[in-house]
């Protein structure tokens, strides 16, 4: 089967890949190789004939934004869950700096989960200030940094407010703020781009930069591959409860079987040169040839191939996007299942 | 400051600012001066409706008659005739002070005969007019009225076995008290678990439990919650219980429980066993008790709905038991030693109005005083746990409600 060859499935290996760090031995101490990350080992989680979680393992480096991606009830959102200790593991294990997570670091991490919720009656200020305290700030400490918050969010007309009486994104910023006043070392941020506009999803993009910059770990699930994209170092691609993909995004595109290739003009010299290269056949408009070809096809002699051809305009070999590797993955892990 | 302490200082000012709380305090004051005042004022309209008379017949009978009618209050006779129109209607009646109804005396058979024309058929009874059957009986026999009312009447000497009270007026004002409180125990459980009960409900609903849950710990995210209303509820109860005793020495005056002592200055001057503080302290312990009980429930109800659509079907079956409790303290007020007070003084979630109620008009041994605290102390440690049990699990748990099945299951994972 194409799934069990393909070099980012992990079906049989059920072991994370492509990144140094991530190729934790089950006997590998998590105190020398976790001493600055997140690392989640195995984990699994059933809920009573359910699995939702089957086995997935991650590291987080603090500094970084790390992209937990995955069609909807792939499993991240329990995988977050187990993180912040809402849900404790069935089996493997999950640690933080080398150590284990109990309830006194948990109150340094920071969480925006799916599901948006604040108090409405509360005021904006105060529903910041009750979670920084909540999460171990002194009350003038949390007071300070609420108002610095507000500022940065531009939410200084709401800030007497009560919530109930923003609008969805406003929320959404103050739910954020609520997440981070502690600046905590790991931040988990669920869908955090979900019901955004353009410019408010830029603006919590650039936030999630800042604070990685500042020297968190976040991880952050999303369906926004733009977003998602442009925000993290590294991913984590899971289906059905299992890791089908682990690395930068460099990585997966190394490890990524096919490349577009774009050629102007559409003429059947040129045509005739790519079906000699074993090309299948390609996506015309009459001016554009599009072709999927092997990453293991020899490009540069398939361009003096073409130009040797007819009168090559354009050659373009394009990198794969985020979302093509990531359709891609779990299209080849539909047809596999359904096999 | 600790978990616990964050959430209780924050549900507070919470509750405190918000405007229900503010209204429930007042229409608490309201309902108990209604409870209080309300007999008073219903046997005011009740006796300006129905007291005044216009009597007719001849003027010696009417002499007699009308000092017998006026002796006890019953009546008020505004207005004597000689004889009353042969078709009576209401508008004579309004001609005449508005009278609620005309009598016409006569001596039939040797006994006196009374014709009523009420306004309204159901105000007026045979008992009303036994005043005048020594009357009567002086015209069947001679014998003066007052000799026979001197005969019929039957000395009483109560000579109670409980040494609770010094008399029955003290017993009756320590009854009257003692309703007012259960009123107000009920009231401020009622109240203050649905409090929490909406406190939870609105986490739930608003996902805000899921930050919570990965924050702090639920036990102490439930455990802050319930102080928090506890704080508030003792407040209001202080508030209540104050309104309670400044209106029920005139409620009681009103009723002629305590005939003739109505000042202030006898009431609280110490006599009165009631007062004495340990009660009261018993009425802020078993509303504690009551409360944590009900308060742990209505939380662990509350955590298992996703909608507050839902809220009636969680809280309708602890409801019950509520409800049922206050009606159980009324039978033990009057009951304070028969078999079903005794028993039911004992049963959890029951026991705080019952016990309170029974312990309020009777003696209770030392012994059921100790066995009832330990009982209820162990309640609330049950339902609170149970209740952390299912709201750690209830407040991720989104979907259709559980069956009573998974909830038990969940209790004992």
């Amino acid at each position: 089967m194409y799934l069990k060859t393909h070099p980012l499935v992990l079906l049989r290996a059920r072991r994370p890949l492509l990144v140094a760090t991530e190729n934790l031995a089950r006997d590998t101490s998590l105190t020398i190789v976790g001493r600055n990350m997140l690392v989640v080992d195995h984990v699994r989680r059933s809920f009573g004939s359910v699995q939702a979680v089957r086995d997935v393992s991650l590291t987080c480096r603090r500094g970084s934004v790390h992209g937990l991606l995955g069609p909807n009830g792939a499993g991240k959102t329990t995988t977050m869950r187990m993180i912040l200790g809402i849900y404790p593991p069935d089996a493997g294990t999950i640690g933080w700096m080398g150590g284990a997570i109990d309830r006194k670091l948990r109150r340094r991490f920071g969480y925006l989960p799916e599901e948006r919720g604040l108090y409405g009656k509360m005021r904006v200020f105060d529903q910041m200030v009750y979670f920084g305290r909540l999460h171990g700030l002194h009350e003038s400490d949390a007071r300070k940094r609420a108002e610095r918050w507000i500022e940065t969010l531009g939410l200084g007309q709401y800030a007497r407010r009560s919530c109930s009486e923003l609008s969805k994104g406003n929320q959404q910023k103050v739910q954020m703020a609520c997440a981070v006043l502690h600046e905590p070392e790991l931040l988990v941020l669920d869908e955090p781009f979900a019901g955004l506009d353009p410019v408010n999803a830029v603006v919590m993009l650039e936030c999630i930069r800042a604070i990685a910059e500042d020297g968190a770990a976040v991880l952050l699930s999303s369906h926004q591959m733009w977003q998602i994209e442009h925000a993290c170092s590294a991913f984590t691609i899971i289906g059905a409860g299992e890791v089908r993909a682990q690395g930068t995004l460099d990585e997966l595109r190394r490890a990524f079987p096919k490349r577009k290739v774009r050629v102007v003009p559409d003429l059947p010299a040129i045509r005739a040169a790519f079906a000699r290269y074993g090309a299948p056949p390609p996506l015309a408009d009459g001016v554009v040839l599009a072709y999927e070809l092997p990453t293991t096809t020899d490009f540069g002699a398939l361009l003096r191939e073409a130009v040797a051809a007819g009168p090559v305009e354009s050659f373009q070999r394009e990198e794969p996007s985020l979302n093509e590797i990531y359709v891609d993955l779990l299209k080849c892990a539909a047809v596999d299942a359904a096999a | 400051m600790s978990e616990i302490g964050l959430v209780l200082v924050t549900e507070l000012m919470r509750k405190i600012r918000s405007s229900v709380f503010i209204m429930a305090t007042a229409l608490g004051v309201v309902a108990i001066a209604v409870v209080l005042q309300g007999p008073r004022f219903f046997m005011h309209l009740e006796q300006s409706s129905s007291d005044d008379l216009i009597v007719a017949g001849p003027p010696a009978l009417q002499a007699r008659v009308d000092p017998m009618l006026e002796a006890h209050g019953a009546f008020k006779v505004v207005a004597n005739v000689d004889r009353l129109p042969s078709s009576m209607t209401t508008a004579y009646l309004d001609a005449h002070h508005h009278a609620a109804a005309a009598i016409a005396l006569s001596v039939r058979a040797r006994r006196l005969h009374v014709d009523v024309f009420p306004r309204d058929l159901n105000a007026f009874n045979e008992v009303q007019f036994r005043a005048l059957a020594p009357l009567s009986v002086e015209i069947a026999t001679g014998v003066p009225a007052q000799r026979v009312a001197g005969a019929i009447a039957v000395d009483r000497t109560l000579h109670p076995l409980d040494t609770r009270f010094a008399d029955g007026r003290s017993a009756a004002f320590a009854y009257g008290l003692a309703f007012g409180l259960i009123f107000i125990l009920y009231f401020a459980i009622i109240l203050s678990s649905q409090s929490v009960l909406a406190a939870v409900a609105e986490e739930k609903t608003s996902r805000i439990a899921e930050i919570l849950v990965a924050t702090i710990s639920p036990s102490n995210l439930l455990a802050g919650k319930i102080f928090a209303t506890a704080t508030l509820a003792l407040a209001q109860v202080a508030i209540w219980v104050a309104a309670a005793i400044v209106l029920l020495p005139t409620s009681m005056s009103a009723l002629g429980i305590s005939s003739g002592a109505t000042s202030s200055a006898s009431l609280y001057g110490g006599t009165m066993p009631i007062f004495e503080p340990k009660l009261l302290i018993a009425f802020g312990l078993f509303f504690v008790l009551g409360y944590l009980q009900f308060a742990s429930a209505y939380a662990a109800a509350a955590s298992l709905i996703s909608r507050t659509e839902d809220l009636g079907s969680v809280a309708t079956p602890i409801v019950l038991p509520v409800v049922g409790a206050f009606f159980i303290a009324q039978y033990a007020l009057a009951q304070p030693n028969s078999p079903l007070a005794v028993v039911s003084s004992f049963l959890p979630f029951i026991s705080p109005f019952a016990f309170f109620a029974r312990m309020a008009v009777t003696n209770v041994p030392a012994w059921q005083f100790a066995l009832a605290i330990a009982i209820n102390l162990t309640s609330v440690i049950i339902a609170f746990w149970a209740a952390g049990r299912i709201y750690r699990v209830g407040m991720l748990l989104y979907g259709k409600l559980p069956s009573p099945r998974q909830i038990w299951a969940t209790i004992r994972t």
